[in-house]
Order: structure tokens, then sequence, then C-alpha cells
């Protein structure tokens, strides 16, 4: 197991600038996730980091070595791909076995009927690896079938097979669940995260799903224009993010993001009502971030904003009120849980209040800025 | 109860077209392979499966079968080969890729017949361009090799004219008209292999091209593999016309370029022996269809990967 670093890593293709000088430090036994829109280049990334990809600057080492001029099947990775990419004339044994009998076997050890006659016992620990593997991930009894013969996730479970069957020094997932149907995805979500447990291995994980992520890194790399713009633990992303660009894309459903202005005191103020909270930049227009579960339905009184109910998205466990509010073209979205009782009617008036220490302020550049002064009571 | 009838009327004429061109004129060929007719006789006598007594027993229909299969089996695997080995070239260039391609294609656009005559300049024992070029070769180091000292020192092959050497220079423009047609086949195989195969088995530890090729590629290419042989198979069973513009008469020195489609149109057509020739048509489709039941077979058995 090893730790990896990728550093000013940066990448062309043609005219467009898909990576633009990455740096980012995975430690030993991190699950980490790059997650970002499609086109951000984080599968790029993974690919460069694989060897399958040659970046145009920037080095890249793994477990303090070096390995920028080293070819992907001398770096000991292993990688689960998106398609699966097993190989269709193989039963899932054999597909298993190639790994091994690559790197484990010499050529005349490797030749078709030969083989196995010169090198019993060798083949026999292979086999016996194979059948290990099989049992933990469960598809002892799909050994014998083709990729052809298998569901979906079948297929997803045979590819970490192969990933797993020998001990690499970290595992590549390139959107290894996105051929799943919903359910399956939320299943195996856990149980990739119970293998990384059991694993004990550095797990490097490409997404663009935003759940993904947060359900299952130790870290994640949001990742838009060929940057990285945040890297951190997905509680720390998540609550604290550091441009506007993050705060929408993390978290489901989205963020609302409220035009807000300060005055010369740089106090900031929302649809017009003083917040009392201070930041350091007078005379600005701002955006105000406010998650949905820290938005709540109130009554009607000084500190609440008024809007009309326009669409009621229902969860089970939770209500979301999609309110119009004037001077606002994006709809806000309140949080409501069920057991709050009565549910309001489509096309009523209602009012909602904010919790203030959970505003996100963002300038107008889309940067994070820090609050300087607040005043905690939530005034409700 | 009622059921539209209006399937079978849009069957109809389909159905009718294959009874009238394919299903009538195979009978009645194999009808007329047991009898002795002529083109032009009022009528024929039926003489059981003498025909094809001929066709197993006589050294005419020997060496039709000699030469016939001397040339099949020369010609499919080199031509598969070359095939293969073109497409995997052509591949892996940057630049130039559509250049090679019609270069190679060339041959198989031509008309055979016109190529013929080319070919037949070429060969001439005297003043064709192959024999001329080999002179120039004496009194070098190559005329250490036995072959060549012999060609110096009396002359060098009659190429199309020697008995040795003709079914294999037939072969060989055979081979050079044929391949562009694999090739192509072959390059449309190639792009149908998934990129990430071939990741994948880099990162499995494939090192070297030939365990790519192994792995993934050759595998791929299973199903065109079969395709790409029983079609060099059948289109060289067919081979007639460079028979017929280098021997008009007789299928070649000895007999030895005696094809069977040739024999077919000799025995058929010049010699108006319509009895025999069908004979021959029914031993002919005979191979063509053991080929293509062995091709469905090999399909679903080997290459039927979903």
């Amino acid at each position: 197991m090893a730790n990896i670093r990728l550093s000013n890593i940066s990448k062309r293709f043609g005219n467009t600038d898909v990576l633009n000088g990455i740096d980012l430090d995975i430690n030993d036994r991190e699950f980490v996730t790059l997650v970002g829109p499609s086109g951000c280049g984080k599968s790029t990334l993974l690919r460069i980091l694989a060897g399958l990809e040659s970046a145009d600057t920037g080095t890249v080492s793994i477990d303090d070595t070096d390995v920028t001029r080293i070819r992907p099947a001398d770096r000991n990775l292993s990688m689960v791909f998106q398609s699966y990419a097993l190989y269709p004339h193989l039963s899932v044994a054999q597909n298993m076995l190639t790994p091994l009998k690559l790197r484990d076997l010499s050529f005349p050890q490797r030749l078709p009927l030969i083989g196995p006659l010169l090198a019993k016992t060798e083949y026999k620990t292979l086999y016996q690896q194979i059948k290990n593997t099989a049992q933990i991930l469960k598809i002892e009894n799909l050994l014998d079938r083709k990729p052809g013969q298998l569901s979906g996730g079948q297929r997803q479970r045979a590819a970490l097979g192969r990933a797993m069957v020998r001990d690499p020094l970290a595992f590549l997932m390139d959107e290894p669940l996105s051929n799943l149907d919903a359910a399956l995805r939320v299943h195996m979500r856990s149980e990739l995260t119970q293998l990384h447990q059991r694993l004990r291995a550095t797990f490097v994980y490409v997404t663009h799903d935003q759940s993904e992520a947060l359900t299952m890194s130790d870290k994640m790399a949001v990742m838009m224009k060929g940057k990285i713009l945040q890297y951190g633990p997905p509680d720390e992303v998540y609550h604290n993010p550091q441009t506007i660009d993050v705060a929408r894309f993390i978290g489901s459903p989205a963020i609302n993001i409220i035009p807000g202005s300060t005055d010369e005191t740089g106090c900031v103020s929302l649809f017009g009502k003083s917040l009392e909270t201070h930041v350091s930049y007078p005379h600005s227009t701002l955006h105000i971030g406010l998650r949905p579960e820290h938005l709540s339905l109130s009554e009607n009184n000084g500190n609440s904003f008024p809007g009309i109910i326009r669409h009621i998205e229902n969860l089970g466990s939770d209500l979301f009120y999609h309110l119009e509010t004037e001077g606002m073209s994006q709809r806000i979205v309140v949080r409501s849980s069920q057991s709050e009782g009565k549910r309001l009617p489509l096309g009523s008036l209602t009012y909602f209040k904010a919790q203030k220490n959970k505003l996100l302020i963002f300038g107008e550049s889309g940067n994070r800025l820090t609050v300087k002064s607040q005043k905690l009571a939530e005034v409700a | 109860m009622s059921q539209s009838r209006v399937h079978l009327w849009l069957m109809a004429p389909a159905l009718l077209l294959m009874l009238l061109i394919l299903i009538i004129p195979i009978f009645a060929a194999l009808g007329l392979s047991f009898t002795n007719y002529s083109l032009g006789n009022s009528g024929a006598n039926f003489v059981g499966l003498q025909n094809y007594e001929q066709i197993f027993t006589r050294t005419t229909y020997q060496k039709m079968f000699g030469a016939t299969i001397r040339y099949v089996f020369v010609v499919v695997p080199i031509t598969v080969g070359l095939g293969l080995g073109a497409a995997l070239l052509i591949k892996s260039l940057t630049r130039f890729g559509d250049l090679y391609k019609t270069i190679y294609f060339l041959p198989v656009m031509a008309a055979l017949i016109a190529m013929a005559i080319v070919w037949e300049f070429a060969f001439h024992p005297t003043i064709g361009i192959i024999n001329s070029t080999l002179e120039q070769g004496c009194g070098t180091v190559l005329e250490n090799w036995g072959w060549y000292a012999n060609g110096c020192e009396r002359t060098f092959p009659l190429w199309l004219t020697d008995r040795n050497y003709a079914i294999w220079t037939v072969a060989f423009i055979g081979i050079w008209q044929g391949f562009g047609f694999n090739m192509v086949l072959y390059l449309a195989g190639l792009t149908s292999i998934p990129k990430e195969l071939y990741s994948a088995a880099e990162m499995d530890g494939a090192k070297s091209s030939w365990e790519r090729f192994r792995l993934v590629t050759w595998p791929m290419l299973g199903p065109t593999t079969v395709f790409v042989v029983t079609i060099s198979f059948i289109r060289s069973f067919q081979v007639f016309d460079m028979v017929e513009a280098f021997y008009p008469q007789g299928g070649g020195p000895s007999k030895s370029v005696y094809v069977m489609m040739f024999a077919l149109y000799e025995k058929g057509i010049q010699q108006n022996l319509m009895g025999i020739g069908a004979a021959i048509t029914v031993v002919f489709l005979v191979f063509v269809m053991l080929l293509t039941i062995v091709q469905r077979w090999l399909v679903d058995k080997r290459t039927h990967y979903v």
C-alpha cells in the first residue's frame, strides 16, 4: 500500500486545457474521490495517475518514487473501468487469472496446455488466490461464466475481482457504479466502503455523482475546468465550501443562492432585511448560500421572508417546498420534515426563516468571505 | 376464427423469387447431373451415378481436385494472414493510412482479366520484367543459392507455362488480388474493439504488443476471422477468370491449373456436356455448403461472446 503524490500536472488536448497544474496528495490507505461535472478532467487525471495517459508537465510519484516515466504495467496499480473492460472471451476465473499470470509466471509457464503442466504448483496457488478473492466478493458460483452471461452488478463484481486478486499498491476506479441501476448503486456504495476498510488499501475513485463522493470517501477533491477547487473531508467540503461553484455542485437538492448586499458598515442584508452579520466588505453585492435544511417554514414575523409555494417535492421522510419569492428568478427550496404536520397547498403564501449561523457568504467573484461578527441568537 | 392472411401475401414475392432463381435451378442441376443431356438435344438418357463416378475416378478430375486444393490452401491462409498483417500495420500508422488502404485495395477493384494480361507480360520468360530483373542478379552473391545459379546457367523458370510453377504463379496473382479485401474486413473488425480493453490489458501487466495481441486483438477479431476465412474459401473455390485468360485451352501445362470453375465451364459450356457440368456444380455446391455449416458452427460455439 502506498501514498500517491501528483504535482503540477497539466495536460492539453489540441487547444483545450484539460488539466491546469494539479497538485494532489493522497495518503496511504485513504479513500479519495475525484468529483466534478463531466468534462472537468477527473478521468484524465486518473488515467495520468495510472500511466495510460502522459501528462504534458508535472510528476507522479507513488510510494515516494517518481513513476512519471514508468509504464502502467510497472506501476503496480489496478483499475476498475466504467465499462468494466472484462475480456469477453474468457470466463470470470480466467479474467481474474490474467493479471496473476502476466505478472507471476514466466513465458513458457503461460503457454496454453503446456504451461499448467510445467507449473502445477504455481497454478494451484494462483487458483487458490482467485478462490479467496471470489469468496470475499461472493462470486464463487460465477467463476465459470463468461462476462456476457452476467448481469450488470455481477460484471461489476467480476471487474473488482480482477483488480483485487493481486496485491496492488492502489486501486483506481473510473466511475465504476455509473452503469448500475439506482438501487444497486446505493448498495454497492456501502459494499465498496466496507471493502476499503477490509483491504486497508489506497483507493482513488472518480465520479460525477456528488452523493457517491459524500458517502464513500475519506477525502474528496472537487474538480472543475481542469482545477481542483477544494480538497478535504466530505463534511468540510459540504459545510465549508471555499467557492460558490463548490457550494453549488455539492448537495442535493442544490444550495439556494440568494443575492444580498452590505451597507457602509459591512452589515449583510438579505431581501432588504439586515441579518446582523458583518463582513469586511462594505457597499458590495454578495451571494448568500443557504442549504435547504437550514431554512424552515415559519410564522409571519419581522425575521421571516414571504414566498409562494410553486412545487412540492415529497421524499417520504422530508418535504421540499419550492418557493417563488419577489425579485428572484430561481426558486428557493426549503426543507420541512413530514412530522411538522400540516402540508401547505400549492400556490399559497407562506413565510420562511434562515438559521443565521449557517450562512455561506460569497463575494461577487464567487470566493467565500469570512464572517467578522455575528449575533448568534437565531431570531425567529 | 378470422385470421388475416396478409402475411402470406407479403411473403409471397420473396418466396417466389427464391424458388425461381435459387431452389428450382439447384434441383434442375441435381436432376441434370444424373443424365447425359446436351444443350439442343430433344431428350436425354438417365445414366445414374455415372457422371459422379467419372468425377471421382478419372485422372482429369483428379487433376481438377489437385489444382483446386493447391490453389485454395495456398491462397486462403496467405490472404488471411497478409490481410490481418496489413490491417494491423495500417491501424498503427498515424499518417498515410488512407494512402496505404487505397494502394492495397486497388487490385480488388481492378478487373482480374485485365490484370491477368499485365501479369502475363510481367511473367513472360524472355521479355518479362520478372525474369529480366532476376538476370540482373547473376554474378552476385545471389548465385550461392542453388536455384538462382541454375536459373543463371540455363534460364529462369517459364513461370506460367512450366507445370511445376504454373499453379503457384497463378496462386501468387490470386493472393496479390485478394488480400486487400480481407484487409478492409479486418480494419472494420479492429475499429470495433473497445479501447478500454487495451487499457485493461496494460494495467493487467501485458507489456509486449504480442501479449496484447494474444489477450485482446486476436480473440476480439474472432467473428471477423471466421467470416474472412469463409469468404476467402468461397472466393478461392470460384477462381476462374484468371485461368481462362492465361489458358483458354485446357487448363494450363498438363492440366496443372485445371481448377473446378474452369472444368465446369469447359465441360458444360465449351463441350456441351451438361450432365457432367451439372455434376461438377453439385460437388462444388456441397463444398460451399460444408464450409458454410462449419462457419455457422464456429460462430455459435467459439466466437459468440454475448
